[in-house]
């Protein structure tokens, strides 16, 4: 077995199945956060970051399956296919894209820590709503488990999740 | 193969949490649930949330919601309604 051999197989586990945070905050499972859609899981697996940044990140390589127009949310399919739903706030469909600016477009393709959208998240609190980012797997049923970790501080490309099939 | 047209009321369209609402509504469905805009071109899989979300469907869109399978009798009063109701 080769050197390499021995750094990929490190821990026998496929990178391609790891998502990083996507901006910097705490960690903290689903079930906290105040919206029941998040909350009981209804659109998938995940966790959520309280965000103390203001710059969406891709968790992944992969390609933007849909930046919702508002710059509120964005849908990224990884090159290993993971569906993953990235969510800025609470209720922040209905801001209308105010506070929000789109840096990468549906179809795009990205990479691993690539920008995807700015928010302004003092402005967007200052109107009531609550920024938190929750981060859910859509086709959470493809895969035989989602693990989180929650509970934490978080830098933006630290591991926070991964998916096994 | 049972079909109905909903022109969408609601300000906001189907976004994520109505496309999760949806989704989740169907799970256990045995029929083939497909939801189109025929204007836009666009169709998608009712069950698959993300192809849902990719619809973008907004206020003023006619969606044509098409049923097929053993149930499709039961679900076509059911998910009318929920539509009716939700969007």
């Amino acid at each position: 077995m080769g050197f390499f051999n021995k750094i990929f197989k490190s821990g026998g586990e496929d990178l391609s199945y790891v998502l990083t945070a996507p901006v910097d905050g705490k960690s903290i499972p689903l079930s906290e956060v105040a919206d029941p859609t998040f909350a009981d899981e209804i659109l998938g697996k995940g966790l959520a970051i309280i965000p103390s940044s203001n710059v969406i990140s891709s968790p992944c390589d992969g390609t933007i399956d849909l930046m919702f127009d508002t710059g509120h949310a964005v849908n990224l399919i990884s090159d290993s296919g993971i569906e993953i739903l990235i969510h800025v706030g609470l209720e922040t469909v209905s801001l209308k894209g105010k506070h929000f600016k789109r840096l990468k477009e549906t179809g795009d393709k990205v990479k691993k820590g690539d920008p995807l959208i700015e928010f302004d998240r003092e402005e967007i609190a200052k109107e009531g709503f609550d920024t938190v980012v929750p981060i859910v797997i859509c086709n959470t049923d493809s895969y035989s488990s989602v693990k989180v970790e929650t509970g934490d501080s978080v830098k933006t490309g630290d591991r926070i999740l991964s998916v096994e099939k | 193969m049972k079909t109905f047209d909903y022109t969408v009321k609601d300000e906001l369209g189907i976004h994520a949490r109505p496309a999760g609402i949806l989704v989740k509504k169907l799970s256990g469905v045995k029929s083939n649930v497909t939801i189109e805009v025929k204007e836009k071109g666009k169709s998608a899989d009712a069950k698959r949330l993300m192809a849902v979300m990719k619809m973008a469907v907004k206020q003023g869109d006619v969606v044509t919601v098409s049923i097929e399978g053993e149930d499709e009798d039961s679900v076509f009063e059911d998910i009318r309604e929920f539509f009716e109701t939700n969007f």
